[in-house]
């Protein structure tokens, strides 16, 4: 099991800005103690399923996005099982900024792409149609390896 | 109390929150786990049972008979809500912890994921000294993770006792 850990300068306005946009919801809080708030520990599921960390800048070498012009060298991809455009509407209503719109991929899924506050971009998908493997390769025109798509 | 630190564990059930609080409360002694780090009193594991209402109390007992009282019901709402005060043995009279539930139905147009999210959150453990024998010299953020995991291990219990009636 991967667990990927998301790191924001006010985790606890990260919190109810996740669970106001994209609907996450509060697993683990664990607050830090008053005089090192850097040292909490929060996870959060995505309706139930899954999970992800949120945490502070609590070490040197842990910064966010702004902290580093922008640049994210992880992003989460969020899997939905459905409801994909009213999934972004929601979060860009909240205040996501919109990267890529909602479009169907030569895949199968529909994806869209939000930026957060903090600058983390996140990717959603929800299956909308069955794609052969060799259907995809078509599309893509090359071959693909994959140990679960046949 | 609330101003204290704070532990926070959440988990979806499979059933309506009615049920969800019946089964935190009438079954606790199923689905309560003792945990040697977590002792109410020191060496000792017994049976826990709520005595139902505002006042009345949270009650582990022993094989030979005898009893602690942990704690005092404040908030009694079923199905929404529960507060109570919650100490060790070795806890000075000053000193408490106290536990507030929450049961919120959730969402669930599927119709496949788990339809009551039970949300446990326990305050005050920077009260509580970390030298303090309850607290085994860890220090805060390690002892609530500690904590916080073994909170998650009766969840899932909990989810388990709340589908059988």
């Amino acid at each position: 099991m991967f667990t990927s850990s998301v790191i924001y300068k006010d985790p606890k306005a990260a919190l109810a800005w996740l669970e106001g946009a994209f609907g996450f919801e509060i697993t683990m809080a664990i607050d830090g103690p008053p005089d090192a708030p850097e040292m909490c520990h929060y996870e959060m599921s995505c309706a139930g399923r899954g999970r992800i960390m949120v945490g502070a800048e609590w070490a040197e070498w842990v910064r966010v996005p702004a902290a580093v012009g922008g640049g994210n060298t992880q992003t989460v991809h969020v899997q939905l099982p459905g409801g994909l455009d009213e999934h972004c509407e929601r979060a860009r209503g909240a205040g996501a900024v919109i990267e890529a719109e909602p479009a169907d991929q030569f895949y199968g899924d529909r994806t869209y792409r939000a930026i957060d506050p903090e600058g983390h971009h996140w990717t959603f998908s929800a299956r909308v149609r069955d794609v052969t493997r060799a259907e995809a390769e078509a599309a893509l025109g090359q071959p693909i390896m994959a140990t679960h798509w046949q | 109390m609330t101003d204290g630190s704070r532990v926070l564990v959440a988990l979806r059930v499979p059933v309506p929150a009615a049920r969800a609080f019946t089964a935190f409360t009438d079954q606790i002694g199923q689905w309560w786990q003792p945990n040697g780090l977590f002792q109410f009193t020191d060496g000792r594991s017994g049976t826990l049972a709520f005595e139902p209402g505002v006042g009345g109390r949270l009650v582990e007992t022993y094989a030979d008979g005898s009893s602690f009282v942990v704690g005092e019901i404040r908030v009694w709402e079923p199905p929404r809500r529960l507060v109570l005060s919650w100490r060790h043995a070795s806890f000075a009279a000053d000193q408490e912890t106290e536990l507030h539930v929450r049961f919120d139905e959730v969402d669930d147009p599927g119709g496949t994921v788990p339809r009551t999210r039970v949300t446990v959150e326990h305050f005050g453990w920077d009260g509580i000294p970390p030298a303090h024998a309850a607290r085994h010299g860890f220090p805060l953020a390690t002892f609530q993770l500690r904590f916080a995991e073994w909170w998650r291990t009766l969840l899932r219990r909990l989810a388990d006792a709340s589908r059988e009636p």
